[in-house]
């Protein structure tokens, strides 16, 4: 039976049986059915995710029953809408402020890659700021994109473990500045499809 | 002694499941502090001051002063429940007035130097 | 073709050369005039009692798609009183600093604008009390974004702007004014102030 606080997760290392499988069942249950969202709404998917907050499509049914506008009482970053460069420091700190267990969802083709937003203020992706767990694209995505991004969330909650010591770890920004490693913002970054051949400046 | 029985099973379940929740929450986090969750929230922004601001002593005076005219209330609604039955000083109901009029006037003579010292004064 | 509006009259016969040329556009006048002389312009169409233009509604730049044209100041004007528009336009040619005069002593307005503009492509006005960027932050090193110039994603690579974004102290591009604060500094608690005026005075910034 789990019993002193173990060095790393709280509870004690121990072989998976049936006893941390239960375990593990029974807070993963609770924790994905009650994910408190810190909503961080920026632009046009805020609309969409108050839209999903509200009665027709009712995100309390599954849990989300209170948006926490502090991190403190959230598990859940949905940041929703196109992240300036001038923005990517507050939300970062949000995101730290956040305690473990935290999950991130990204709502919207601005948080997940910078949308149509490939210009001098706007980041590429949030997953350059603090790291995400579910993408959920769409300009902006229904209601029911979002339940359905939520619910894949839930699904991979569902999935882990108390007892997996790399899986609550907290990836800090570096003493240079940066979350990602440059190449890999670069890359991520880099313009794709249409949006290759606007790199002109007449 | 056994009308209390369910009562105390109750007091001893509420006990247990409190302990059990806090305790079991604490077992299972994932305790990572780092220096940036530690300060206080700003909205994302670098905090400016601390949160050990100065308040304005008007707030504890009215405080003060309800809880001791609050507690004369209290004081009142029994005597007004029984006022009926009372019989004191031999004047029946009007012995029960005088004296809660006594009680009455002993806590106004403080209100009215609350009243003169400017403690109710909001601004 | 609509008349164009009196005040253009008015003005030629005023300041004769300054005026350069007017036309029509779309319903609106738009007069041209020297960029030397533009103050005394546009404060005869404020203070004139025949003019009265008491709003100023907008002040922009423009920098057209063929480099041979100049860059516009756009000055449009309102008369609420006579409930007339007019549109002022100067051209700075691209050879030369671009340097205008600034209308902050005439419309309290034009003191953000302005610095929109000086932001955004790079015109100096000559008197403003506070001529630092607005939009971009305080100490954005790419250059001026909307001038044609200026590629569409910035100067400097991805991976440097988010590590700018992710090192700025945010408060440092804050000055009392802005934080709303100037009045309360007496009352300020010392270590906020002492706080503040760090942040003011030898704030980080980006690097």
């Amino acid at each position: 039976m789990p019993g002193a606080e173990g060095a790393d997760t709280g509870v004690v290392q121990s072989s998976p049986n049936w006893l941390t499988t239960r375990l593990d069942a029974l807070v993963n249950w609770s924790r994905t059915n009650s994910l408190w969202p810190m909503p961080f709404g920026t632009a046009c998917c805020a609309i969409e995710m108050m839209s999903a907050f509200a009665s027709r499509f009712d995100l309390a049914r599954f849990g989300m029953e209170r948006m926490a506008f502090s991190p403190r009482q959230s598990d859940v970053l949905i940041c929703a809408g196109r992240l300036p460069y001038k923005l990517a420091p507050v939300i970062r700190r949000v995101w730290d402020q956040m305690p473990q267990p935290k999950w991130c969802i990204s709502m919207g083709a601005c948080a997940s890659t910078g949308g149509i937003f490939d210009t001098y203020t706007m980041v590429q992706g949030i997953d350059n700021i603090v790291p995400v767990d579910v993408y959920v694209p769409g300009c902006p995505p229904r209601p029911e994109g979002l339940i359905y991004g939520l619910m894949l969330l839930q699904k991979k909650i569902r999935g882990e473990s108390v007892f997996d010591a790399g899986l609550r770890v907290e990836h800090l920004v570096d003493e240079r500045g940066l979350f990602l490693e440059p190449k890999v913002v670069d890359e991520i970054s880099e313009p794709f499809g249409n949006s290759v051949a606007q790199t002109r400046s007449a | 002694m056994r009308a209390y029985v369910p009562l105390l099973m109750l007091i001893g379940f509420v006990a247990f499941n409190a302990v059990m929740m806090v305790a079991l929450s604490h077992l299972l986090q994932a305790n990572r502090p780092t220096k940036v969750k530690a300060q206080p929230y700003e909205s994302g922004m670098p905090n400016l001051g601390t949160a050990h601001e100065r308040f304005d002593v008007k707030f504890y005076l009215v405080g003060v002063i309800f809880i001791v005219f609050d507690i004369e209330v209290v004081f009142m609604m029994p005597w007004a429940i029984a006022f009926r039955q009372l019989d004191l000083f031999g004047l029946g109901m009007l012995g029960a007035l005088i004296e809660m009029g006594v009680f009455v006037l002993i806590l106004a003579v403080g209100y009215v130097y609350v009243y003169k010292r400017g403690a109710l004064e909001w601004t | 073709m609509t008349p164009a509006n009196p005040s253009v009259a008015t003005l030629q016969a005023r300041f004769g050369a300054a005026v350069r040329r007017a036309e029509v556009s779309c319903g609106d006048t738009i007069v041209y005039v020297d960029p030397a002389r533009v103050h005394e312009v546009l404060a005869f169409l404020k203070d004139d009692a025949g003019e009265r233009y008491d709003y100023l509604a907008d002040l922009t730049a423009v920098e057209y798609r063929d480099r041979e044209r100049p860059l516009e100041v756009v000055w449009q004007l309102w008369s609420i009183v006579r409930k007339v528009p007019l549109r002022v336009k100067a051209e700075l040619p691209k050879n030369r600093p671009l340097e205008i005069a600034t209308v902050t002593d005439l419309w309290q307005g034009a003191n953000w604008m302005e610095r929109e503009v000086w932001d955004m492509f790079g015109v100096r006005f000559a008197g403003h009390p506070d001529l630092r960027r607005i939009l971009m932050w305080e100490n954005y090193a790419e250059g001026h974004p909307l001038r044609k110039d200026f590629p569409l994603r910035g100067r400097f690579s991805r991976s440097e702007q988010v590590r700018q974004a992710l090192t700025s102290d945010l408060e440092a591009h804050y000055s009392f004014e802005e934080l709303s604060i100037k009045g309360a500094a007496p009352y300020l608690p010392a270590n906020v102030r002492r706080d503040v005026e760090e942040h003011v005075h030898h704030g980080r910034g980006r690097a």
